[in-house]
């Protein structure tokens, strides 16, 4: 089974993150939302990207990292909510990070 | 069938709520059958009928009533997070609750997770 | 690409049972006893539930607590009454006992102490994933 992962605080201030990552299975995708979109500049972000062999799928809404004029990078999806909503289906259940 | 459940957390007047109402205004677009949203912890606040929200500002509120019009969505608060936060509900007839929602209790968010193929909380 | 195969689901039928992971401390907000209360209605309704504990949530499993000093009900006490709702498997991830320096003395029997990758495990045997 594979989650689907909704990560809305920033790792700066709460251990939300961290502690998603801790449970991260390689079939996992993560959807950076909200105060989420933070996480970008997070050297956890930094280091689940360089994982060797990682497959999990790393994504943000666009609108919400623009809002907040974050700086997307070329290793992350940039989504819509549509693209949530099928994520949400495309894996076997979700798990919010707030 | 995609059947979903959504439990909301955050009351009316939180940027939060906006980002619930998205998800759920696009799964019902996309065709998925939102099962019912169940308002628990400030999520109660929503039934508050006393909130006032400046008139420039987003109403979420409002917002809910359009979906569950527009689409018949069950929205249901928890009534002891509600009575909690200074909204009775002890009579039918109720002004202080809003009348697009319904008062239930945590037994209506067992029903949504035993029918719900996915559930997503907010 | 794993596909969604939604022509047999339903609910909690499907996969083992809702799981609520528990991430606050115990005595300074609601969200213990809002996760609480929602694990003993659905243990009530005979719905299968797993409690999780992580990060400043395992606080809530220490023993030697008294929310009474801080003249706060103390709700922790009624986790004893897990095993009467069927309330039976319970998970704490030990990373974050660890990080807080505390050993393994808990106010409930049975606890699993998992470490990061089995926690995971666990949590994905489950159909529905509650946080509070």
């Amino acid at each position: 089974m594979s989650t689907l992962h909704l990560v809305r605080k920033s790792a700066f201030t709460t251990n939300d993150f961290a502690q998603c990552l801790s449970v991260l299975d390689q079939q996992d995708a993560i959807v950076l939302m909200d105060d989420g979109c933070y996480n970008l500049k997070h050297p956890l972000m930094d280091s689940l990207i360089k994982r060797a062999n990682s497959t999990v799928s790393i994504n943000v809404i666009a609108n919400h990292a623009q809002a907040r004029a974050v700086e997307t990078l070329a290793a992350v999806n940039k989504i819509q909510m549509n693209d949530v909503v099928e994520l949400t289906f495309n894996h076997q259940k979700v798990i919010t990070w707030q | 069938m995609k059947t979903l459940a959504v439990v909301v957390t955050t009351p009316p007047y939180s940027p939060l709520t906006v980002t619930a109402l998205s998800y759920v205004e696009t799964a019902l677009t996309a065709g998925i059958n939102v099962i019912g949203v169940f308002f628990y912890q400030d999520g109660a606040m929503h039934a508050n009928e006393n909130i006032s929200i400046a008139s420039d500002e987003y109403q979420a509120i409002a917002q809910w009533q359009r979906l569950q019009q527009q689409y018949q969505l069950p929205l249901h608060i928890c009534i002891t997070a509600a009575e909690k936060r200074g909204i009775a509900c002890d009579s039918v007839d109720n002004e202080q609750i809003n009348e697009a929602f319904t008062v239930s209790g945590l037994g209506e968010l067992v029903e949504l997770t035993t029918k719900a193929i996915r559930l997503v909380q907010f | 690409m794993i596909s969604s195969d939604t022509t047999t689901e339903s609910g909690l039928s499907q996969g083992n049972g809702l799981a609520i992971i528990n991430s606050k401390a115990p005595f300074s907000s609601d969200f213990g006893k809002d996760a609480l209360d929602v694990a003993l209605l659905f243990g009530s309704f005979e719905q299968k539930v797993s409690l999780f504990f992580q990060g400043d949530g395992v606080y809530q499993l220490i023993a030697n607590q008294d929310g009474t000093l801080v003249s706060i009900k103390d709700y922790l006490k009624t986790f004893s009454a897990f095993e009467f709702y069927d309330i039976e498997d319970i998970y704490v991830c030990q990373q974050s006992l660890v990080n807080r320096q505390l050993d393994e003395t808990f106010h409930i029997e049975n606890v699993n102490v998992l470490a990061s990758v089995e926690f995971g495990l666990a949590l994905n045997r489950h159909q529905h994933v509650l946080r509070f």
